[in-house]
Order: C-alpha cells, then structure tokens, then sequence
C-alpha cells in the first residue's frame, strides 16, 4: 500500500507539472489555433532562467525565503520574455500562413532554443555549460525537511508545494479568465475573433495575453520540475513538452479545465504504468513510450478530447 | 488594406532621391573600382588563406569580385552602346536591373566578409591593405547604384533553338554545376570555402535573375527525358574527380541516402499533403531488416539471404509499418497528423532502443549498442567493399555505394515522377489542396491517403537496407525526432512537391554542414533559424512548384494586382526587386 500511495502522489506531482504546461498549449491554440509546439522549450527556459538567477545572484546559502521567489522572478522573465519574442517574431507575421508554415516555426524554434542554452548560456566560472559528457545541470534543493504524516501516508514537503502552488495557479487563471474584462476579451476572442475585434477587443493584445500567461506558468512548472528532480538539461522541454500537449488534447484542446484534468489524468497513468506493468514493459525504459502510445489513442480515438467539443475539420 | 512600404522600399525611395538619375553612372563607378581592387593587394601577410598580397594577381575573392564586377560592367555598358545593347538583352532576357542587383550583393558580401575575418583573424584593421577598403567602397557604390536602375522587365522567351543545340545548351549548364560543386569541395580552407560558396550562391541567384535559369530549365522540360539522363551522367561523373580520395565520396553516398528518403517523404508531404514527423522510423525499419539479415556476428538472425531478397524484405517490412501506422494515424488530420506520426517515431526509437535483452524486452535489436560489423554487399559476386578499376580510376568502398544509391535514387525519382502524373497523383493533390472536396468527387481518400504511406514507407525501406550497410552499424540513435526534421526541412526549403527542389534542399542541408566545420558547434542552432527564416521569407522554398508559389504569396498577388489595376499599368519605375 505505501508503494501505491508514494505513486500515488508521484503521479499527481507529474501530473501537476503537465497540467501547469498544458494550460499554455490550450490557450494559445484556443485564440489562434496554433499549437505552439515550442511551448515545451519555455518551460525549460523558465528552469534555466531560475538557475541562472541562483548561480550568479550567488543565493547559495540564503534562506529558501529569499532565493525563491528571486528565482520564481527569474523564471517568469526567461519564459515570458522568450515567448513574447516568438510570438512577434516568428508567429505573427505567419498568422494567415498555411497551417504548415507555423507548425514548423515551431519546431525551428525549439531547436533554437534548445541549442541557445546549450551552446550560448554562460554559467559562472566561464566555461560553457554542456562541456563534457554530462548535460544535466544541478539544481538547487531548497524544499527540504521531514515529510509530513498524513496518516495513511506521508507526503514530502517538496511534492506538497508543488501541489498546492499548481493549484493556486490554476484556480487564478480560471478566476482570471472567468471575471476580469480581460479575461472575457480572451473568451470572446477565442468564440470569433472578426466579431470580437468589431466589438473593440484589441485581439493582437489578447494573442500576446495568452502568450504571456501560458509562459507564465511555463516558468513556475520549469521551477518546480528543477526542485523536485535536482536538475535541468537542456532536452527536458521536448518530451515534456509533448506530454503536456497530450494532457492539453485529451482533456479537449482549447479547455482550459479539460487541460488540467488531462494533466493529472496522464501523470497518474504514466506513473502508474511504470509501476504496475507486467513482464519486461514496465519501469523506466519505457516510460516515455507509454506516453506517447496515450498520445497516440487520444488523438487517433478522442481528438476532441474528454471535455472538447466535437470539432468538425482540423485540417 | 493600406500599401504600407516595406523597410526596403522606403529604402530605395531615400536612394533614389539622393541619387536621382546618376543611379548608372555610380553603379559603373562602383563595378570599376571594384575591378580595380581585386588588382590590388588586399593584405600585406600571406597568413591569409590563398595569398592575397600580390599585384595585378587577384587570387580567390578577389577573383570572385572581379569576375561578379566585370560582368556587372559589360551589362551595365553593353546596355548604352547600340549594337552591343541587344546582345546583352539577348543574354539577359529579364533585363540588367536586378542581374547587377543580385551581382553588387554577392561582391558586396565577399569583399566586407573577407575584411572583417582579416581584421578579426590577423588581429586588427592594420593587417588590410587599401584594396580590400577600396572592393569594399566599391560594391558599396554598386550596389547603392544599382538599386535605382530600372526594374526587371521580362522578356517573353519564345525563341527555338535546333534541338541538338538545346540538348548541348542543357547538358553543359550541368557540367558547370559539376564544376563548381568539385571546384568548391577541393577548398579546405574554411575562408576559402565560404568565399567561393557565397559567389557561386550569387553567380545562380543573378542567373536566375536574368532570366538564364528559367531558359534553361525551359528547355530542360522540353527535353525532359534526355535532361534527366544527362543530369545521371554528371552525377556518376563525380566519383571520378575526387582521385581517389575518400572524404567527400563518404559525404556524397550518405547526401544520396537522405535525397532517397526525402523524395519519398515528399510523396507524403509534396503530394498528398501529410506531415509526417516520424518518417525516419520507417528508414529505421529498412535499415534493422538490413542489419538483421546482414550475417553480421551481432545480429540476431542468423539466416543471409541473398541482397535483391533483404531489399525487397526491407521494402516490405517498411511498408507492413507504413500500413500499421498509416491506418490509424490519417483518421486524423493537419496538425494532430503531424503529432500522431512524431509519437510512433519516437515510439518506434525506444522500442529498437529497449529490444536488448536486458530486463526491457526480449533481445532483437541488440538495445542502445546497435548491430554494428555490418560487412559489405555481396551484389552477384560483386562485393561493395573490394576496390573497382574502371578506365584506371580507383574506385573504393564508397564509390561503389554511391553508383548503387545512384541507381536507386534514379528509381525513386522515377516512382515520384510517375506516381505525380498518373491518376493516383492527380488524387493526392486533390486530396492536399481540399480534403472534403475530394471526397465529394469520389476520391476513396482514406484508401489514396494510405497508399501515400505506404510507397513512402517502402521507398524508405529500401534506402534504409542500403544505409546499413553503407555506415556498417545501425543504432537507435541515428532515428531519433529531430533526423525526421531534418527531412521534413530538406523538403520545405527545397520546394514542396518538386524532384529539383528537394534534391538540392538535401544537397545543401548535408553537404554545407560537412564542409562548414567551423560551425559545427552551432550547426543546429544555425538549422533552426534557418528553419524560421525560411517559413518566414520563403515558404514556398527554393524550387517551388508553381502553384505553391501561389498559394503562399496569394496575398502579395492580389495587392499586386490591385495596385496594377489602379495605376492602368504593370509596376515600373524606380522599385528594385522581382514584381
């Protein structure tokens, strides 16, 4: 039982980072049907951003309560500031472009800035940062301490942030949406964006809107993936990237709730998976390709997703 | 929509109130001095690549800027002088405007870049000698000169030539490819290289400019069988200028495998319409069939059979995948497609990865270590790895492979070329251009969108088999996501849809990295904004088919064609740059 339990709650950790990446995929391709596929490398953008800002602001040995939210500060300006770059340079000036074009923007700029952070992030001492065999980075782990009993289980400190921060986000973005002028500009936008900009709704600053707020949440699921895991590479956006959009699709793209039900639905399932498979399938070998075998169904099966609408043609 | 100007045309506005109606006479200024320098020393140090210190011995770019200059000149003269006038608009079909254009460019882009890397290599500005200032200064006026002559004014091409002398035309404006593809492998220089690469890049860009490039690959068409044999025999030519030397002979055969794979991708992509991200596993799947039955000692098949059966296995075996995957993937569509085909690949990848008998699965693909030792094709007592001696030419290892790549590139563009015109192909780009429509006129389109799959799958088979044995060792590494993009990007920046395109889109994307070694660290980084760059300036690629072309500039045309209309007349004037 405690092996499922500890599962248990690895799964709605993971699932929480999904959730908090997906919700970025679902309201770029909510306002302008693109998937973003770049979106992935943000979120490690944002890991890389925080880092930096605890190797060079030289917060070894501060207290947690300085050096994370200077480094929280440090992710959300990476991500925030990369993506709103995308967004003007590389998106915009392909928005009437056929659905090809974007889509492999997307995809150079992953690798861009993939290979930005390999290549050109300078990190104290001079030397560049993937010199050598080794590509992971460490990461500081500030979230210590005893775990906390629950009774059946317990539940580690780091993993309890993670949970609650991913929710408070989450229930500030549906607030967000739901009641601010802004908010309702974006749902309008998404419904008919011709009506929208009739009815005086800037659309270009809701496109940038959502750019920004997914980047956002990008950052703090980049930050929190470095705590929990201890460190960061410069690969770990694509696969992430990637579940995430599954968790976007399979709650229903362009949700915003279906992208959080998704994000929990398909952590548990991976985690559960690695744990309970039988034979020679299970455990981490093939984590990723069960991942992407719950990808594929989804898509193949339900490409409108759990709570999506029936959506006529994609193409 | 208001016509805002872009930055280049507020640009030129600017120039042409500065220059007014001197634009001539500072471009032939500007081409003068030009020559002029490239007799002068550009360096007093020979510590530069190719001894730029002597006079009245212009040595690599400022050969290059003097021959680029020159005939800026003789176009820009030869227009003013009666009799010679029409023999230049008869070489210069499309007229001299934007030829100097794309001329002042390329010499303008060697001159400064060999200035600055002097400046940077020797170790500062004292190291340049007035001449490099002086081709500088020059391409400068040229370019600002050439900016205010008039615009392209294209003339109708209706000329027939007898066919033999067609035929001739065609065949050597493949052998001068040749030629500058030799010419510039030989240069190991890095400096050197980028030099010779930018002229010959700006030499093709003012042909096509002129109008040359359309001639000729108007009358390639109207001898389209005889121009594709020809453009073989030059291909088969290139083993035998390298003189038995092996480096670029290995580049070559692995260029050939992508250019095989690409142009079967682009069935999927050019012509049906479907991206697929997960292309190379079919690659993977000819390749594993290869390897396995290949009776190497880490093989774990222990049955040899003989080569023409592992081909048509590994055709076979690609195409079984291509249907496993096709099937349940084209339910989808656009961009879930794209998605859907990137997760079997990966799928696909850590399967072969996980297949090694060590607690992941039973062993099949030797895991992570790959099925190494892949000895050479036996051919009909032929073996690939045995030197071959023809006409006193030494031709080794990968000199066999190339003419066998060869022959199988020959087929697959055969099979493209076929499938595009027949009736099947007609349906995959209905199908492309509107999916719903072409049900509507009762294309079976899950059936035809299947079948796209499935050739692609298998042609990529094919080449997968030869790959294993060409690199001798077949890993889980070399199918990994971003080899599927590398692909796709052949295939985009080349032009969708067209053999010419993609084939040169493979060419330069595998060939420029090996010789650009100084870029090697960034060569990926380099790739992705390569990426970007070209979605964003040219979608439609290098070699676009024409209606592409269209497509993706339908918004410029119909500007174009307004401002036409509300000016009663085709845009002339002072505006550089194609209409």
């Amino acid at each position: 039982m405690d092996l499922f339990f500890g599962q248990l709650q690895n799964g709605v950790v993971l699932g929480a980072l999904y959730a908090l990446i997906a919700l970025g995929y679902t309201m770029v391709y909510g306002i302008i049907q693109l998937i973003n596929f770049a979106h992935g490398e943000i979120f490690m953008v944002g890991a890389f951003g925080a880092l930096s800002v605890f190797t060079w602001g030289s917060l070894q040995g501060t207290t947690t309560w300085v050096a994370l939210p200077l480094m929280l500060v440090g992710a959300v300006i990476a991500s925030v500031t990369t993506a709103l770059l995308a967004e003007r340079f590389a998106y915009r000036p392909l928005r009437n472009a056929p659905r090809l074009a974007p889509l492999i923007t997307a995809i150079g700029l992953s690798i861009v800035l993939q290979e930005l952070v390999r290549t050109s992030l300078p990190i104290p001492g001079g030397q560049q940062i993937f010199d050598g065999a080794t590509r992971a980075q460490p990461f500081p782990q500030l979230i210590g301490g005893e775990s906390i009993d629950l009774g059946v289980t317990s539940i580690s400190r780091i993993n309890l942030t993670i949970i609650v921060v991913a929710l408070v986000c989450m229930v500030a973005l549906i607030q967000f949406v739901n009641r601010s002028r802004t908010g309702r500009a974006m749902q309008a936008t998404a419904q008919d964006p011709d009506t929208a900009r009739l009815m005086g709704i800037n659309v270009n600053r809701i496109i940038v809107t959502a750019f920004l707020l997914g980047a956002a949440l990008a950052a703090v699921a980049g930050l929190m993936h470095g705590l929990r895991y201890g460190n960061v590479d410069n690969r770990i956006g694509f696969i992430a990237g990637l579940k995430a959009f599954t968790a976007a699709v399979l709650g229903g793209i362009g949700n915003i709730g279906g992208a959080v039900l998704g994000g929990f639905f398909l952590g548990l399932v991976e985690t559960m998976a690695t744990t309970y498979m039988p034979g020679d399938f299970g455990g981490g070998a093939w984590k990723d390709a069960w991942a992407f075998v719950v990808l594929v169904l989804v898509l193949v099966l339900r490409p409108q997703g759990l709570l999506g609408e029936k959506v006529a043609d994609r193409a | 929509m208001t016509p805002e100007m872009t930055r280049v045309e507020r640009l030129d506005d600017m120039i042409a109130a500065r220059v007014g109606g001197r634009g001539w006479l500072v471009a032939v200024l500007g081409a003068a001095l030009v020559a002029i320098s490239a007799l002068l020393p550009w360096t007093y140090t020979d510590a530069y690549p190719e001894n730029l210190t002597v006079y009245f011995y212009p040595a690599g770019p400022q050969l290059y800027v003097l021959a680029l200059s020159v005939v800026a000149l003789v176009l820009l003269v030869g227009e003013r002088v009666d009799v010679l006038g029409r023999l230049v608009r008869l070489a210069v079909p499309h007229g001299t405007g934007g030829t100097v254009r794309a001329l002042a460019l390329g010499s303008f882009l060697i001159s400064v870049g060999v200035v600055l890397r002097m400046i940077v290599l020797l170790g500062g500005s004292v190291n340049v000698d007035p001449g490099g200032y002086l081709a500088v200064v020059g391409a400068l006026l040229l370019m600002i000169g050439s900016r205010v002559l008039p615009s392209d004014d294209p003339l109708p091409l209706r000329a027939k030539l007898p066919a033999a002398v067609e035929i001739a035309i065609v065949g050597v404006s493949m052998l001068v490819m040749l030629v500058l593809v030799v010419r510039g492998l030989a240069l190991d220089e890095q400096e050197s290289f980028s030099a010779f690469a930018v002229f010959a890049g700006f030499l093709v860009f003012a042909a096509a400019r002129a109008g040359l490039i359309g001639w000729v690959s108007q009358l390639s068409s109207r001898h389209y069988g005889v121009t594709v044999a020809a453009a073989f025999v030059v291909a088969a030519l290139f083993p035998f200028t390298q003189g038995g030397a092996n480096r670029y002979l290995n580049v070559m055969a692995n260029v050939l495998i992508f250019a095989i794979v690409a142009i079967g991708l682009n069935i999927v992509i050019g012509l049906a319409g479907l991206l697929d991200l997960g292309y190379i596993a079919f690659l993977g799947v000819g390749a594993y069939t290869g390897a396995l039955l290949s009776g190497s000692q880490f093989s774990t098949v222990d049955w040899v059979p003989p080569f023409p059966v592992v081909l048509a296995l590994g055709a076979l075996a690609a195409a079984l995948f291509g249907v496993i995957i096709g099937i349940p993937s084209i339910r989808t569509r656009g961009d879930y497609l794209a998605i859907v085909t990137l997760g079997f690949g990966e799928i696909f990848r850590i399967t072969v990865n996980n297949l090694g008998g060590t607690g992941s699965g039973p062993d099949i693909t030797n895991g992570p270590n790959g099925i190494p030792d892949i000895p050479a094709l036996e051919f009909f007592g032929w073996n690939l790895g045995e030197d071959l001696n023809i006409f006193g030419f030494e031709l080794g290892f990968f000199a066999n492979y190339y003419f066998i790549e060869l022959v199988l590139l020959a087929f697959v563009v055969l099979v493209f070329v076929r499938a595009n015109n027949s009736r099947i192909g007609r349906a995959w780009v209905a199908i492309r251009e509107d999916e719903t429509a072409a049900a509507a006129m009762g294309i079976n389109t899950f059936r035809l969108k299947v079948s796209a799959f499935v050739l692609g799958a298998s042609l990529a088979g094919l080449a997968g088999v030869i790959k294993a044995h060409l690199s001798t060792s077949v890993e889980p590494t070399q199918f990994q996501f971003l080899e599927s993009a590398f692909l796709v990007a052949a295939i985009v920046l080349g032009g969708m849809g067209t053999v010419t395109g993609v084939l040169l889109g493979a060419t330069i994307l595998r060939l420029l990295p090996e010789k650009l070694r100084f870029i090697d660290e960034y060569r990926l980084l380099i790739f992705g904004a390569a990426l970007i760059l070209v979605m964003r300036f040219r979608p439609e690629g290098l070699v676009p088919s024409a209606r592409r072309a269209r497509e993706f500039h339908e918004e410029e045309i119909t500007e174009r064609l307004a401002r036409e209309q509300v000016a009663g007349s085709p845009v002339t004037g002072s505006r550089g740059g194609q209409p």
